[in-house]
């Protein structure tokens, strides 16, 4: 196999397995098969590319030229042939938890809902993979357009609303901000290629380097940057495994890769001229964290405080992306906590709505007051429930803490002690809205009707939960080969 | 021998795109009845299409061919060689189209339908051919008044339709002595009624050329129902059946905004006027881009939807033409591909299963899957996403646009293209995420012979958005011929 033919498997591979599954609906263990089967596959082709990238080699594959000098292409390089991997990996535990899923609830459309699954991944790897802002634009609509259908699955009166304000705040938002910004650059570069040191360094003005930041990064809302983020909330009314995917795998960490790859290679790190708007986006992000905890914490639904949850942790994605512009020496060290905080970010919600989601399944329970006692019953969901709000808390040694350690070290370096602040009180506050859940579950007396299903619950339903759990604690052991592997899209050549 | 007659056929092309559908037209009266009727029109259609394209082929695929002068008042040019090709093979998608829906003007009534439909490619084909003033206008009114009349036959079904063909009498009167007036004054400006000598031609008079001019450019606007001077086509579409608003809404509309553009293109060509033309234009084209856009936005009948969006790509295509460069002349051609594969596509997914209001759309997506595959591409198209023609000819305006320093122009389509996200947004969520409404239940339609030339016109929407060239080669070297071909 070359890079190029695992390139083009990795991101034809979900569109295949999204065709089969609406072929094959029946069955329903064919359908599964083939849904963690194609996601496998997916996976094992996005490791190779690591591993690809690795050696120095590249994939280049053109698609389509729909504009004159303007190609709809995808590449390989270490940001995204790691979040590729990281996503494809985790992509393959939600296949087998959403058929769990599936079966367990009786979804409505169980085949329609794995399909548009498959599709929002092959949308999110398009994002990691976009050789250009043209290829990130068309894969970032296309998501949009994938995950529309999982918002609106159930198709009763909440989920419409709710799918009509998804697709407009990410459409709207994508069209009114991003695509100006991607005219401008145009006319400015006469390129949209993405390019190590970025695009624009030395060829705009402070003025026009602060406007096309702000327009960027507000329109990349799938960051959900405020006000931009109210598809967020919105997206609570798909069904959990359709939350997993907008929230943990596709929609959200293709914010913060978009809005990663806009800086990185766009802007270019230390870019003094958007030093500026760069440090009025990251008081703004800074107070959505805090805000988006505090939200949290006073929501009841676990779907609505686990979105508000994620939304603090995607904050903090942006946060270390813009720390990046600041000028100095530690330019690249809120790179890397931004590519961190991504994986961070996907571990543990994907863990968090897994558990969610099987504890939906099982007792029928979305409260967070309902939680108490119930991980006595379930020991495996909630042990990966407790170790997921941990990571996302930031406590060592979870992949969480190494993002925001190294996220405040980005802050602190840059000179802005108060960016690492507010940081730390997000922390603390995602500490009070997940801590005493998880703390509560585990240690409450259980209670005496927990199971809605007499046989409790399947290996399809808890394996993943604990396997994505375990995967937090990756970074304790990778962290220094990740940094090693990132640093040729910042430096050239050396880690942070 | 027969190589010597296909030379002599292609000498005279642009004679036989008008004359092929004209004696289809004439031949359709006497064919009696409504299916044979429809197989002649298919095959005239068809062989003015293939006519239109194999000339557009010889003009812009750089063979030396040397294209015939053809009679007094004939004139060929780059944009309408295009813009003559667009309409026939549309002509040839809507007769082919109408087909399964024959039976809903009557047996008595279809030949006269599809004649009429005919008669409207004849006059839009002949305005773009013409070389004078008075030709374009006696082509221009003679297909819009086949349009009124399609509009009036349909009011055996519904009376209400009447209320439209008055309408479109008034206004397209108005607009035809807007086109008359106007005509007279650049006459007197300039010496000559011919189009073509504007660019050259010596004005003594500047400022009446000019309003001359303009007000030839609002009496095409009014029939291309470009907003605001569109207040006949909610009357006309709303209450249309829905096989005729092909005819009106997509080929009807694309004539007009064509012999606009044709027309347009030459008068800002002229140093004395181009400024004020231009500057008309581009007001107009930005009012309707945006009143376009709030009426879409909306709108509760889909045929109006779809009106008011192509009033809103109307604004576009003017907005391409204001330019007054090749590059903006070029964007303006793929507008009116993007605009006349979106409502073609839009018209005839509705068609199929004959919808009319919003509601019916409901739970359309599982009723007539490929009519909803259908709209859903002509929607994605007019919001304008990537990999659609829509995106393509948006992109160019903004190039064009950014290009010759209108940073607005590229806002403006911003604004068109978001106003698509929210009725574009609210056609797919009403087929593909709502019950279907028990009223409506049995309209289904879904393996209607009507859907095969809509969805070659969706496939086509999205492979052109894939792989361009062809066609933005042709609209380069279309640009660039205005001067004549035949000069």
């Amino acid at each position: 196999m070359t890079p190029e033919i695992a390139l083009f498997c990795v991101l034809g591979a979900p569109v295949l397995q999204a065709l089969l599954v609406m072929l094959v609906p029946k069955p329903p263990g064919l359908r599964d098969l083939i849904h963690i089967g194609f996601s496998l596959f997916a996976a094992i082709c996005a490791a190779y590319l690591v591993v690809a990238v690795y050696h120095h080699e590249t994939a280049y594959i053109v698609l389509a030229r729909p504009l004159p000098n303007v190609d709809l292409a995808f590449e390989i390089d270490p940001l995204g042939s790691m979040m590729a991997a990281v996503l494809t990996g985790l992509g393959v535990l939600h296949a087998v938890h959403a058929a769990g899923v599936a079966r367990a609830k009786q979804e409505r459309a169980p085949s329609r809902l794995l399909a548009f699954i498959a599709l929002a991944m092959a949308g999110v790897t398009a994002v990691a993979f976009s050789a250009n802002l043209f290829s990130l634009f068309v894969a970032y609509q296309a998501l949009a357009l994938a995950a529309f259908p999982l918002v609106a699955h159930r198709g009763d009166d909440e989920a419409r609303p709710a799918a009509r304000a998804f697709l407009a705040t990410l459409l709207a938002s994508s069209i009114g901000l991003f695509l100006p910004a991607m005219i401008w650059t145009y006319a400015i570069s006469g390129t949209l290629d993405f390019r190590v040191g970025g695009v624009l360094a030395g060829r705009v003005d402070a003025l026009t380097a602060n406007v096309l930041l702000v327009l960027y990064v507000m329109g990349i809302a799938m960051a959900a940057i405020p006000p931009m983020h109210r598809w967020l909330p919105a997206s609570s009314f798909g069904p959990f495994p359709a939350l997993v995917t907008i929230q943990a795998l596709a929609v959200l960490p293709a914010g913060g890769i978009g809005v990663l790859k806009v800086v990185t290679f766009v802007f270019g790190p230390g870019m003094a001229e958007a030093a500026l708007a760069a440090q009025l986006l990251i008081v703004l992000v800074g107070v959505g964290m805090i805000v988006a905890a505090l939200i949290a914490l006073s929501k009841q639904d676990i779907r609505e405080r686990l979105a508000y949850s994620c939304m603090a942790q995607s904050l903090a994605v942006v946060m270390g992306a813009l720390l990046s512009l600041q000028p100095g020496q530690f330019a690249p060290a809120g790179l890397f906590a931004a590519a961190l905080q991504i994986i961070a970010l996907s571990c543990a919600a994907a863990t968090l709505l897994m558990a969610a989601g099987t504890t939906a399944a099982i007792t029928g329970r979305t409260k967070v007051s309902d939680y108490a006692g119930l991980g006595r019953v379930m020991p495996w969901t909630f042990a990966g429930f407790a170790i997921a709000s941990a990571s996302m808390i930031g406590m060592p040694p979870f992949a969480g803490a190494w993002a925001k350690l190294w996220l405040i070290t980005a802050a602190a370096g840059s000179g802005l002690v108060w960016a690492a602040g507010l940081a730390a009180a997000a922390a603390i506050l995602t500490f009070t809205h997940l801590g005493p859940l998880a703390a509560s579950a585990l240690a409450a007396r259980a209670p005496t009707d927990a199971f809605k299903r007499p046989d409790g619950a399947s290996i399809l339903l808890a394996a993943p939960v604990i396997l994505a759990a375990a995967a937090t604690l990756s970074l304790l052991v990778s962290a220094n080969a990740l940094a090693e592997f990132l640093a040729p899209i910042w430096t050239g050549s050396a880690a942070p | 021998m027969s190589a010597a007659y296909v030379d002599l056929a292609r000498a005279h092309a642009p004679l036989l795109m008008i004359m092929a559908p004209l004696i289809g037209a004439v031949l359709m009266l006497v064919t009696g009845t409504a299916r044979v009727s429809w197989l002649v029109a298919c095959a005239v259609a068809a062989a003015g299409a293939y006519v239109a394209m194999d000339f557009a082929a010889i003009v812009f695929g750089g063979y030396p061919q040397p294209i015939a002068e053809v009679g007094v008042s004939l004139f060929v040019d780059g944009v309408g060689v295009f813009a003559a090709a667009l309409i026939a093979v549309a002509a040839a998608f809507v007769v082919s189209a109408v087909g399964a829906s024959l039976k809903d003007a009557g047996d008595a009534a279809s030949p006269l339908a599809l004649s009429l439909m005919l008669c409207i490619a004849v006059g839009w084909i002949g305005a773009l051919m013409a070389r004078d003033l008075i030709a374009m206008i006696a082509a221009v009114e003679t297909a819009w008044l086949a349009s009124t009349g399609l509009v009036m036959l349909n009011s055996q079904r519904d009376r209400a339709a009447l209320n439209g063909a008055l309408r479109m009498l008034s206004w397209g009167g108005v607009g035809a002595a807007f086109m008359l007036v106007g005509a007279g004054l650049v006459a007197r400006a300039t010496g000559s009624f011919a189009i073509d000598v504007l660019p050259l031609a010596h004005i003594r008079m500047p400022n009446v050329a000019a309003a001359g001019a303009a007000l030839i450019v609002i009496g095409l606007a009014v029939k291309g129902g470009v907003a605001p001077l569109h207040a006949w086509i909610a009357a006309a579409l709303g209450r249309l059946g829905t096989t005729y608003a092909l005819a009106i809404g997509a080929l009807g509309v694309l004539g007009a905004l064509s012999v606009l553009t044709r027309f347009s293109a030459y008068a800002i060509a002229a140093p004395e006027i181009g400024g004020s033309i231009s500057a008309a234009l581009a007001v107009l084209g930005s009012a309707s881009v945006i009143i376009g856009s709030v009426q879409a936005v909306g709108a509760r009948n889909l045929l109006r939807l779809t009106a008011y969006a192509g009033a809103s790509q109307a604004g576009c295509v003017l907005l391409s033409v204001a330019l007054g460069s090749p590059a903006g002349f070029a964007a303006a051609l793929m507008q009116l591909v993007a605009f006349v594969a979106a409502a073609l596509a839009l018209y005839g997914g509705a068609a199929a299963g004959r919808v009319q209001s919003l509601e019916m759309l409901d739970g359309y997506g599982q009723r007539a899957p490929l009519a909803s595959a259908a709209i859903t591409v002509g929607a994605l198209s007019l919001m304008g996403a990537p990999l659609t023609i829509g995106f393509l000819a948006r992109w160019r305006l903004v190039e064009a646009g950014v290009g010759a320093g209108w940073w607005w122009a590229a806002g403006l389509v911003v604004i068109a293209s978001l106003a698509g996200v929210f009725y574009g947004g609210r056609l797919v969520e009403r087929m593909y995420f709502r019950r279907a409404n028990i009223a409506y239940a049995g309209d289904g339609g879904v393996w209607r012979v009507a859907l095969g030339p809509v969805l070659i016109v969706a496939i086509v929407a999205i492979a052109v958005g894939l792989a361009p060239s062809v066609l933005l080669n042709a609209a380069a070297k279309a640009s660039l011929m205005l001067t004549g071909l035949a000069a």
